[in-house]
């Protein structure tokens, strides 16, 4: 197998977007201990705004404007539909329930668009390559692993130099006392909800980018695979479940690249017995710390 | 401001913690609530704070009723509890819990009117808190709850599990409190040092108020406990 | 056995619906049989997930290994070469009938299930759940692409088509009465002791690992005889055993209330049911004396609404998770 540089760099700009889906997830796993299904489907949402502002004439700025509205409009309906009314229940619960959320956007988007799907092409200059040294690599490669390193720069400053970024660590850390300190669970998990929608509405540009057909299961192999990845890394903490997005995205950015398809196509396979493995030696994760306590009850 | 607690009732399923309790703390005045294990003390507590099921009567701040509200917002109302096993974040700086505490702070105001109490925790306020030993993280606790400048002040058995040395600190930094005007509420094992320390102590059992004791108890606090319950 | 009453809520829910299908005509019976493997399904993902508490997303792959176990075997010796060109050493010849083919693939269904939960029951919570899910990911990845053991991305045409109403809805009473028979056994009883209460379950001695491990293993053979059922309707493409029925048949027994035999088979026959006449509706039918002809999607999308709904308004699922009692009759 040989490495490219283009491969290397997509493997990193797609660990750079897999780490910002992976933190968008793990952020709300923190305050509600909830993994959302249906983060995919938000992002799916985004992706479909996106490609109709292009289709309707739209700037590429108004569609990107159009997708963070769309996303984030979505985030916050489900936090209020689903996740808070579900906010006490089993984990079980909600962990379906955000499957039907997901299963039931899925079947919106092809009732509403089509199974064939858009093509969002006012992203496609980002995908023309640049020449970097003399080695052609595409736009969107730079792109995102800057967007993804700002993005997590900026995340990293508002959980450890603001107060709602404090009051939202120690909640996932512990919930109960949070509040009993005065910390407002509903503002907590709305600011996690938002953040975390953010977090989407970037990575659907991002995706949108790289790949511009937009069906109703756009970003789904992806949020399964980071999902795998924030499992992998560790749920608890931003930092775990980051690191963890960023390795399988890149492992799978690497490997899809660089090996021949009658391999490539078994990725899912390796990936998975990979996760099955770190699973039974560390059940919170890689990177989680030994003592962390995976569920709530 | 005073908290009154009216025929309190807590019930977790079938089982009835608490039955009927009924108390008042005044500012400037320490009230201890001891007895054995399940007694009923924590899920008084709880209650107040609006965490555990009340079935029946009245939680009120100044005459305004608490019940039904918000932990979060009976913390915002003034009333701050240090809780038992002192729930401190382990993995955050000492700094970080203390500005936890300003969470449920209505007044200006930072963190540092609490290091003149406990000089000790100023030293490490750096450090992550679960390195700090376990007297240190009691003291943490309760700055922590005061950060919050709130007019009540509950504690959930502040001095499990400390050496003798260091309860005399602890009980010496509530003693210096409860001059500040606060109102507070002391839950506790150490019988005999509460019923010392506090204006009154209530001896609970089985969820109901069986026994009043005063300082001048103090010394014969077992005899008149264990008499009572004989 | 003790409370066989409970039993008879079930049977009847599933004899009814196969009587039903004997009625109607031969377009719509294909929706009743489908109804019924999914009632096997369901129960089958009951015996695990009702009597452990814990979640598994991998039972999909149980169901589309029964489908290749049956399928593999059933597809005519001649027809092999046309439809699994690339297929290896003994799969050419080897065949088997209806019945054992039903047979081997809930063996299949075990022996696969014993062998993944062997390391995957040390889990529990949500490292359990997406190590499930990773067995899904991994067995429709190798079913899907790896074409020497079977049709790969093609559908296993030309399997004899045996299941009609009567063998649809025996399969789907063995797997009730099977689940039943567990869920009353020392072992079942001791299982759902540890979902109740863990640390009391292990303190009495039970084996937590061992308790899950067998319900694992029960659950896997019922989902590949749900499999075998399933190839024997209709050519069935390996890949279509993914994500959406691995969703809508946890849902159904969410709905239904995962803690209970009859949940788990209300919930397949409601979201059955609904799917069922949604999609009929979309070929357009005639209902007394009205046309409904709704636009494509539509089934899906009800079926959406409809368990989200559920899922908030009710979330312990309509049975509530009890098993049927007499009580209820005399309210």
């Amino acid at each position: 197998m040989s490495v490219s540089w283009q491969t290397l760099a997509d493997a990193l700009s797609l660990g750079g977007i897999y780490a910002l889906m992976a933190v968008g997830i793990g952020l709300v796993f923190g305050v509600l201990r909830l993994v959302n299904f249906a983060y995919g489907q938000l992002i799916m949402a985004g992706a479909y705004a996106i490609a109709y502002a292009s289709v309707w004439g739209w700037p590429s700025w108004a569609g990107i404007l159009l997708c963070f509205a769309v996303v984030l409009a979505l985030s916050v309906l489900m936090d209020r539909i689903v996740f808070r009314p579900l906010r006490t229940h089993s984990p079980a619960v909600m962990l379906v329930a955000t499957f039907a959320i997901a299963f039931l956007m899925q079947s919106i988007a092809v009732l509403a668009f089509g199974q064939l799907g858009t093509v969002a092409s006012s992203m496609g200059p980002l995908n023309q390559p640049w020449d970097v040294g003399g080695v052609e690599i595409r736009k969107i490669a730079i792109v995102s692993v800057v967007v993804a390193a700002v993005c997590l720069g900026l995340l990293q400053l508002l959980l450890t130099r603001t107060s709602v970024g404090l009051h939202m660590r120690a909640a996932s850390m512990d919930f109960r006392t949070a509040r009993m300190l005065g910390v407002r669970a509903n503002r907590v998990i709305g600011g996690a909800v938002l953040i975390s929608g953010l977090l989407a509405a970037v990575s659907a540009v991002m995706l949108t980018a790289r790949n511009p057909q937009v069906t109703p299961i756009f970003a789904l192999d992806d949020t399964i695979i980071v999902l795998a990845g924030v499992v992998l890394g560790g749920l608890t903490r931003p930092i775990a479940a980051t690191l963890g997005g960023f390795t399988i995205g890149f492992a799978s950015g690497l490997l899809g690249g660089a090996l021949p398809t009658n391999q490539s196509q078994y990725l899912p396979t390796f990936l998975f017995a990979a996760v099955i493995l770190v699973l039974l030696v560390r059940p919170n994760g890689l990177f989680a710390r030994a003592s962390a306590g995976a569920e709530r009850l | 401001m005073t908290l009154t607690v009216d025929g309190l009732r807590v019930r977790y399923g079938a089982v009835e913690a608490v039955r009927g309790l009924s108390l008042e703390v005044k500012p400037g005045e320490i009230v201890g609530l001891i007895g054995p294990n399940g007694a009923g003390k924590s899920s008084t507590l709880n209650a107040i704070m609006g965490a555990a099921p009340v079935a029946g009567g009245e939680i009120r701040l100044d005459g305004a009723s608490l019940r039904g509200r918000k932990t979060e917002d009976v913390a915002r109302a003034g009333i701050a509890l240090v809780p038992e096993g002192r729930r401190i974040f382990a993995e955050l700086t000492v700094e970080e819990n203390l500005r936890l505490g300003l969470a449920a702070r209505r007044s200006p105001g930072g963190i540092d009117d609490v290091f003149e109490l406990f000089p000790v925790i100023e030293e490490f306020r750096r450090r992550q808190a679960g390195a700090l030993s376990g007297g240190q993280q009691q003291q943490l606790a309760i700055a922590r709850a005061l950060v919050a400048d709130p007019s009540v002040l509950l504690l959930d058995e502040p001095s499990l599990g400390l050496a003798p040395r260091i309860v005399s600190v602890v009980f010496d930094a509530l003693a210096a409190i409860r001059e500040r005007g606060l109102a507070v509420l002391l839950v506790e094992q150490r019988a005999q040092r509460t019923v010392a320390l506090a204006d009154r102590t209530y001896v609970l059992s089985n969820g109901e108020l069986r026994l009043t004791l005063g300082p001048k108890d103090a010394s014969d606090t077992e005899k008149l406990v264990a008499a009572y319950f004989a | 056995m003790k409370k066989l009453h409970e039993l008879i809520a079930p049977v009847a829910l599933v004899l009814g619906t196969a009587l039903l299908g004997l009625v109607v005509s031969s377009a719509l019976q294909t929706y009743f049989l489908d109804t019924l493997i999914k009632v096997a399904i369901v129960v089958a993902l009951y015996v695990f997930i009702g009597n452990s508490g814990v979640l598994s997303f991998g039972h999909i792959s149980f169901v589309a290994l029964g489908v290749w176990t049956a399928g593999v075997l059933t597809v005519p010796t001649a027809e092999r070469a046309a439809i699994m060109p690339g297929l290896a050493g003994f799969l050419r010849h080897a065949t088997a009938g209806n019945v054992p083919s039903l047979l081997l693939a809930a063996v299949a269904g075990l022996v696969f299930a014993f062998v993944a939960g062997l390391p995957l029951m040390r889990l529990s919570g949500l490292a359990a759940g997406i190590a499930t899910f990773g067995v899904l990911e991994i067995v429709n990845n190798v079913l899907r692409y790896y074409d020497k053991i079977g049709p790969g991305l093609n559908a296993f045409s030309s399997v004899p088509e045996t299941t009609g109403i009567w063998q649809a809805a025996i399969g789907a009473l063995a797997c009730v009465v099977v689940a039943f028979a567990y869920q009353r056994s020392r072992f079942g009883r001791q299982l759902r002791a540890t979902r109740e209460d863990p640390a009391a379950a292990s303190a009495a001695g039970i084996s937590i690992y061992r308790q899950r491990l067998l319900a694992f293993a029960v659950s896997g053979a019922l989902a590949g005889l749900a499999g075998g059922l399933y190839v024997h309707l209709l050519p069935v493409e390996i890949d279509s055993l993914y994500l959406d029925v691995t969703f809508i048949t946890l849902a159904m027994l969410v709905v239904g209330g995962s803690n209970s035999l009859l949940g788990a088979v209300v919930g397949a026959l409601a979201i059955g049911g609904l799917d069922s006449f949604l999609s009929a509706s979309e070929n357009g039918v005639d209902l007394l004396g009205w046309h409904l002809n709704l636009p494509t999607g539509t089934a899906e999308l009800t079926v959406g609404v409809v368990m989200a709904v559920i899922l908030i308004v009710r979330p312990s699922g309509i049975t509530g998770g009890r098993e049927f009692s007499l009580a209820w009759v005399r309210r």
